[in-house]
Order: structure tokens, then sequence, then C-alpha cells
């Protein structure tokens, strides 16, 4: 308990900088909003109009306290303002429209690539030296030092677009409605084989190695060696022995990776054109939106924080020796 | 957890990925679904304006990938077949999102397209390639009080898609909107600075009263579309209203379905072209990049695109020999380099001038371009858009400086007093060598790659220049803030050759090196030009405007304030297999490319096959 309570505590003061960073960060960029929408309309803006679009936008030129705190309070009331690159769509509205499909396709290949890579380091570990473990890690590191937009790319050209196995785009079939029926689901699963499958091909192998490089020194511990020896069945030596010591290392970096599922999918989403918001964090940056960015690095931030918060809970329930610090 | 649950879970969420992959085949009908759009995510929207500022970046942000090169050598697998319920709709690829976030109030900077130019009409249509004023909500108009005062005469028995009848009221009250600070409209600058009074006598009539007699403010005026005051005068703030089920007079109007990943827009039951528009509606598949346009368009699944696609001719027109067209045309502004006449030698005209022949148009236009566009002239004025405008012998007398001449342009530069230094480079007045960053945007590759090729022809006459690629905004600051030598950048377009001039030397467009201003980044002022563009505006008679701006043209070609490289093309593509009517080199009526306000014009008249 006394663990939880310092972590928390850390994990507050990890949030207040974040959103402090957040607030200056995109302030220290060149130039400014107003200006970069202006030379966006090209000469239709005439300068007397500024002023106006300025206070429309809500910027102030206050002094830069001032900003922070009307940000800081705008933050805790969950209002993050309105778009400046989407005038004038609210940017909650903005972070609607895609999050779902961020967080499935993310959350999904994760899952499956976390669990396929732990499972498969767990047996080949298991079989040193068989088939699989003479080929799956060096064809697994393969595929994962291909250049992931290069290897999106071409699983999109040949299985997409030249055989037409799976749709070219999208998270669902554009005649139909989100709705909660059998055809529904089955075409966001079709949909999500190929973004999904290509995440799973470049990372799978990581989790796998990282699997495979701890199982083997667990292998070696006595207490394997006294489960075997009491006769214990294999699978449950395999699992609740060796498994569940070996994966502290890749529960930590599944936090991360959790976490990271935001920023991380940009590139899947744009080769797939996956309605997520990977695609509003490079508009946000290239057009000066403040508030879309904040809105977005908060929520990436906040998903680091809260996905690390989970896996040292995870950890005081996996790993004892944790409980008594 | 347990371990039971783990394995479950794995379990569960491989057949998953089985099952899915088994189900592949049967829902996926590419059909008639989806397809893309094409401009960048900087680009601009201009949609109120005749003459768009030029689509250039929609060519610039995504180079031509491995997925282009991949495209263009595929033969179409996937055959597209059209579902009977998408009959009758046309798919569009012009709009580059990931996802649609609903926004179609017209006032706002960036609604959804066709905001402005399909839901909502202007009063006119100024055509640009025929440099004509095509009646559309008005019938006519007519300068007044010696070009004091517009009278526009507006059509009677239109209909908003609610059934109401749209008035001069209608019109009064869209403008005096306009007054709101922060809304957006081609009229918004003209109300808040040069009207003095607008009134609708009558139900047909609309006027305007200026300050000064401004012929200029016709073509803002009747580009404004007009809205509704019976569903308008309670929204609370115009500014920050989305829109989301307008009400409107234009052919398109109702949308009936909006997901992030697709929007359609169905016709409008009261429009009053009468049978018009004959086809049920457009619809909106999301596109976040070029590649995943272009792979639609090739697909044969796109009918009305504006994509930048590169090499057109194989990966394009081949897939699709019979239905498969694009018309570039070249009315957008042209693409310009300026060197910082603030600065010694670029204030010298003869310098300029040889700078400009140093450069080899021909081949920028034919490897940086694919040829979609052509070398520009020494008016500087793109050649389709402002054909009535330019004077022969203006070209004629400018056409030396825009020829490529190495020697020419060497004994210029050493007549200027521009030694070369011992490693070959020219030494500036200052005393140091002649060695300076040519600006360009990061990511416009078709930029970039003519600047590459720039570089490489200064270097002929003794100029040192190096690309230097910068973020968008941070090039857009250096460039309007006149710190910088030697830049890449648009100019101005606009129904009349005005706008450009004015903004290439035009002294209220300048400000002082270190100020932003929005164009005359090059810092270049003449008084001469000066009181020629006060009178052209001034003056409303279309033959005497043309002999203002022949002498205004002169200037230019005389003192090079920039030196124009190429006119921007209008990237428009359109595929016949199921609908007819386009606009295209062999029917050049009007511009197609969907940003154009005459994209109005083809949408209610293109036919299902």
């Amino acid at each position: 308990m006394k663990y939880l309570l310092k972590q928390m505590g850390l994990y507050l003061v990890a949030a207040w900088a974040a959103l402090t960073l957040n607030f200056l960060l995109p302030r220290a960029m060149p130039g400014d909003p107003v200006m970069s929408l202006i030379s966006r309309m090209r000469g239709q803006i005439k300068p007397e109009q500024i002023a106006s679009i300025k206070a429309a936008f809500g910027f102030t030129d206050g002094p830069l306290w001032q900003q922070y705190l009307q940000y800081l309070n705008a933050v805790f009331h969950g209002d993050f303002g309105i778009s400046i690159s989407s005038y004038p769509v609210k940017v909650s509205d903005i972070i609607s429209t895609g999050l779902f499909w961020t967080i499935l396709l993310g959350v999904v290949s994760l899952l499956i690539s976390f669990i396929v890579g732990n499972l498969l380091g767990v047996f080949i570990t298991w079989r040193r030296g068989g088939v699989a473990d003479t080929i799956l890690p060096g064809l697994l590191t393969f595929m994962g030092s291909f250049p992931y937009f290069w290897l999106a790319l071409v699983m999109l050209f040949l299985f997409a677009f030249k055989l037409g196995w799976f749709p070219l785009r999208h998270a669902y079939a554009d005649e139909l409605s989100p709705a909660f029926t059998w055809t529904f689901i089955q075409s966001v699963l079709v949909h999500m084989v190929l973004p999904a499958g290509s995440v799973v091909l470049v990372s799978v192998g990581g989790w796998m190695m990282t699997m495979r490089s701890t199982m083997v020194g667990v292998l070696s511990e006595d207490y394997i060696v006294m489960a075997e020896a009491k006769g214990l069945p294999q699978r449950m030596v395999m699992f609740a022995y060796a498994m569940r010591n070996a994966i502290l290392p890749n529960i930590t970096q599944f936090g991360m990776s959790l976490g990271f599922i935001l920023s991380g999918q940009l590139l899947t989403e744009m080769v797939f054109s996956y309605p997520g918001l990977g695609f509003y964090l490079v508009k946000a940056v290239n057009t000066q939106d403040y508030s879309l960015m904040q809105a977005l690095f908060l929520m990436i931030t906040l998903a680091v924080l809260v996905a690390n918060f989970i896996v040292d809970l995870l950890y005081v329930r996996l790993d004892p020796r944790v409980r008594a610090g | 957890m347990s371990k039971i649950s783990v394995r479950l879970f794995a379990v569960v969420m491989l057949a998953a990925m089985l099952l899915s992959a088994c189900a592949s085949i049967t829902p996926v009908a590419p059909g008639t679904g989806g397809l893309a759009q094409s401009t960048d995510t900087a680009a601009p929207k201009v949609e109120a304006t005749a003459t768009a500022a030029p689509k250039m970046d929609a060519t610039a942000t995504q180079s031509p990938t491995k997925a282009d090169v991949a495209a263009a050598t595929a033969t179409v697998a996937a055959p597209a077949p059209s579902t009977g319920d998408a009959k009758g709709f046309v798919t569009m690829s012009n709009e580059l999102y990931s996802t649609w976030t609903r926004n179609f109030n017209p006032f706002a900077p960036t609604p959804l397209w066709p905001t402005s130019m399909g839901i909502y009409e202007p009063l006119m249509i100024y055509n640009t390639l025929k440099s004509e004023m095509t009646p559309w909500l008005a019938t006519a108009y007519a300068w007044k009080d010696s070009g004091k005062t517009l009278e526009l005469k507006i059509r009677e028995g239109v209909k908003f898609s609610d059934g109401s009848p749209m008035t001069a009221k209608d019109v009064l009250f869209t403008f005096n909107l306009l007054k709101t600070p922060g809304t957006n409209g081609s009229a918004a600058s003209i109300m808040n600075n040069e009207v003095d009074s607008v009134a609708a006598p009558d139900d047909t009539t609309f006027v305007i009263k200026f300050k000064t007699v401004n012929s200029e403010a016709l073509y803002a005026a009747v580009a404004q579309v007009v809205v509704s005051e019976k569903a308008w005068k309670d929204v609370k703030d115009p500014v920050t209203y989305t829109n989301d089920n307008p009400i409107a007079t234009g052919p398109f109007t109702q949308v009936t379905r909006f997901d992030a990943q697709f929007w359609q827009l169905e016709k409008n039951p009261n429009y009053w072209q009468p049978g018009k528009p004959y086809i049920q509606g457009l619809r909106f598949p999301a596109f976040p990049g070029n590649d995943q346009a272009n792979m639609a368009m090739v697909n044969g699944e796109v009918d009305w695109g504006a994509n930048f696609i590169p090499d057109i001719k194989t990966t394009y027109l081949d897939k699709d020999k019979a239905n498969n067209h694009y018309w570039f045309t070249t009315t957008g502004s042209s693409v310009m380099l300026y060197v910082n006449t603030t600065m010694k030698p670029f204030d010298n005209p003869d310098v300029r001038k040889a700078l400009s022949m140093a450069i080899d148009r021909q081949q920028i236009v034919s490897a940086a371009e694919f040829d979609y566009t052509k070398p520009a002239d020494a008016t500087g004025l793109s050649d389709e858009g402002y054909k009535a405008w330019k004077d022969a012998g203006n070209i004629q007398a400018g056409a030396e400086w825009v020829t490529l001449n190495v020697d020419k342009a060497n004994a210029m530069l050493d007549k200027a007093g521009l030694k070369k230094g011992a490693d070959g480079t020219r030494i500036a007045p200052d005393g140091k060598p002649m060695t300076y960053e040519l600006l360009v945007v990061s990511g416009w590759t078709d930029w970039v790659s003519s600047c590459e090729m720039m570089a490489q022809n200064l270097k002929d006459i003794g100029i040192n220049a190096s690309v230097k690629s910068l973020e968008y905004n941070a090039w857009y600051d250096t460039v309007s803030k006149g710190q910088f030598t030697m830049s890449i950048g648009w100019s101005n377009g606009g129904a009349t050759p005005y706008g450009f001039y004015a903004g290439q030397m035009k002294t209220t467009r300048s400000k002082p090196v270190g100020e932003s201003a929005p164009d005359n980044w090059q810092r270049y002022t003449n008084k001469d030009a000066d009181k020629l563009l006060d009178a052209f505006t001034a003056e409303t008679d279309p033959a005497k405007q043309k002999e203002i701006m022949t002498q205004i043209q002169a200037i230019f070609v005389k003192e090079a304030p920039a030196i124009p490289l190429f006119p921007g093309p209008d990237w428009y593509e359109y595929s016949t297999k199921n609908f007819t009517g386009f606009p295209g080199a062999d029917n050049p009526l009007y511009v197609g490319a969907p940003f154009n306000i005459t994209g109005l014009m083809l949408m209610t008249n293109i036919k299902p096959k």
C-alpha cells in the first residue's frame, strides 16, 4: 500500500510536468497559428481582419502565465477548446471521431502481438534447439527489421490492390453504417486483418526474443528443477513457474507500448486509411493547431502514465518482492 | 489473472484473426463505395475566389512513393462492381482527411467541400477560362453612381432546400452577417473595409454602396455565397456554428450519411434549375494521403478527383484508356522565385533578370512538374487564367529575360560589377562571395526538385545557391517577414491580374523587413505601379481597365520584381465510366477542378450514363 501511494505521488508530479511541457512546447515553435491560418488562405484575409480572427480564436496576447492559468483551468474542466485547423469544430468532437478506431486497432494488434510473441517465446525456449527455435527468431527478426512503412505499403499493394483479398482502406465497408450486427462486426474484422497483421508481423519478434532470453535464464533456476523433480505436469512448470517469472520485463514493455498506441500507430493508419487519430496528430503539428495538439499530446502522456500505473499494479500482483518493498 | 484466462484469451484472439481472414471475400465491394481526396493537410481550401490559389501543395506534400511507382506498374486487379444503390452517386477524391469532421458553415475558414460551391451558391460565377461572368443567384450587375454603387438583380424563383424562397433580403442578411468579427467569406474583407452601406430596396434588388470606387470589389461581392435569413437569424455565433444540416440553395444540400470514414451528400429537392442536378448525389470516402487516393483512382473507384498523380499517363490514363481523363488547366497563380530586393545586388533589376536567364524553365517543368504546366512568360500571369489581359507586346518585350541564356546572364552580371572570385563565385558589393540559401518548404517535393535544378543553374553564373528545406511554418515565417535572400513561393490569384501585381509591387502591401506581410515578400515597391494599380480599381470600364493593366504589366516586365517560373496547374481528373458531361480538353467550357468555383457548374451538369 505504501508502495502504491509513493508511486501515485510520483505519477502526479509526472502528470503536472507533462501538462506544463505540453503547454510550453507548442508555443516554442516558430510562427503562430493565426499567421499560419492566414497564409493558408493565401491573401484572402486582409491584415485588418487579423485582430478579429485572433479574438474569435480566443488568442489573448496576455502574458504567458495568464495563458498558462487559463490552460490549466480548461484542462481540469475537460475543455480543450476549438480546433484551429478544423475551425470551428470542437477538439473533443475531432477526437471522438477517431479515438475508438485508434484504440481498437491499437489494442487488438498489441494484444495479438504480445500474446503470440510471448507464447512463441515460451515454446521455442522450452524446446531449445528445435526446428522452431532455429527458424523463428531469424525469420521474425528479419521481418521486424523492415521499415514498417515499406512493409505496410507492400502488404497493402499485394494483398489489397493486386490480389484483392482484403479491402484497400477504412475500418469497415463504406456501404455499412456502424451497428451491432454480425455483418458489421465481420466487416470490421476483415478490415483489420491487414493493419493489425502488419503491426503484429513487425512487433511479434521483439516480444518473442525478450521472452526467450529471460526464459532461458529462468529455466536454469533451482525452482524449475525443483518443480520438475516434484513431478508437476510440464504445462504447469512451463506457464506457472517459468513463464510467470520470465514475463515480467515484457509486462513493463507492454505498459509502455499501450501508452504509445496513439502516437505509434500513425503510419498504420495513414497507409491503410484507417479512420484513427494519427492523421490529426500530424495535421495539428503542421498547422500549429495548439488546442488539438495539446489535447492529443495530453492524451498520449496520460495514456503512458496510466498504462504504467496499471503495470505497477500488475507487478504487485505478479511479483511478491515488490509488495514487500 | 489466471493462466487459464490468459490462454483462453489467446485462443479467442487467434480465432478471431482466422475468422476474419476467411471471411474476407464477402463484404468487400470497393465499387462505388469510396474514394479519396488529394490536397495535403495544409492545403488551402480557397473556395470563394474564382481563381483559387494554386493547388501546388497537393503535388507537394506527398512525394511519389513506392505505392505510386507500384501503382504505375500494376494491372487493375479488383473490379469495381457498382451496387444498385450506388447508381447516380459521383465518388469524389479532393480533400485529404483520415476522418471527417462535420462542418458546413460557409463562414468558417475550412468547412468541408463543397460548402461554398455546391451546398451554398454564389451570386455569380466568374469563369476564369473564358474571362466572363456567369449569372447564378444574381442575374445581372450594374455599376451606378459613377462606379460607387454596385446594383445586383437577384434571381426570382430560387428556393432554399426547406422550400422557403430566397430573396434580396437573404442576400442583405448574409452581407450584414459578414460584419461579425472572424467570419470568412468572399465579401468579408470588402464589407469590413470598403463598403459604406448595403441595402435591399425590393425582393430582387441588392445594392452595395462603396466608400470609393473599387472595381475589384465586384469579384469579391458576387462570389459571396448566400445563406437563409430564416435559418441563420437565431444562430448565436455564426463563427463557431458547425451547421450540421445546411439549409441552402445549392444543387446538393441533404447530408444523408456522415460517418468518420465516409459521408454522402444528396440533391436538393427544391433546386431552382429545373431537372438539375442530374445525379443523385456525391460520396466522400476518406483518404488520408495521396497514395491511398491514387490507388482508388487507379482502381476506377473515383469519378471526379483533384489529385496529384505522378506520371499520370501511365499511372492513370493507361489503366482505362476509354474512360480515364485528366485536364490540368494552368489558371492557377504562378510559382515564382523571389529574391530579396532590399539586399544588394538584388535591388538591381538587371541582376534579377540575369538570375532569370540562368534558369532552365523547360527542364524544371519537365522533370519536377511532369510537364503538367509550362514555362512562365515575363508578365508572370498564368496563361489560361488571364488570356484576355495579357499583352503580346509585353510578352515580347520580356521574352529575352525568361529565356535560358547563360552567356548573356554572365555578361549582365559582369556589367553590374559583380566580379568572379578565385573559386568562380561572384563577389557581392559587400565584399562577400555570393553564396546564398534558396529556401523551400520541406516535403513539397516538386518545389524541392525545382529548387535543386535552379541551384544547379545558378552555379553556371557564379552564384553559389544551396537549397534549404524548412518546415512549412518556419518557411512562411521567414519569407513573409522578408528575412531571406532567395526563396521559391506562390503568388496571388484572382479574377483580374490586379491581385497578382498588387502583391508584387504595391507599396501598401510591403512591410519593413522583420514584419510579416501576406504578400510582397521580396519587398519591392514602385510608385508608378502604385498609381496605375489605384487607377485600375477606380475604373469600371473593361476596355480602359485593360489599357491600364497593359501599363502595369510593362512595369513588371521592365523591373522583374520577382522571377516567374511556371503557372500552377489545377488538378482535375475524371472518369467517364459512369457519368458524362465533364469539361475537358475536348470540351473546354470551364475549369473542372473541384476547388475552382466552376466546379459548381460541373456538378449541376454531369449526367449518369
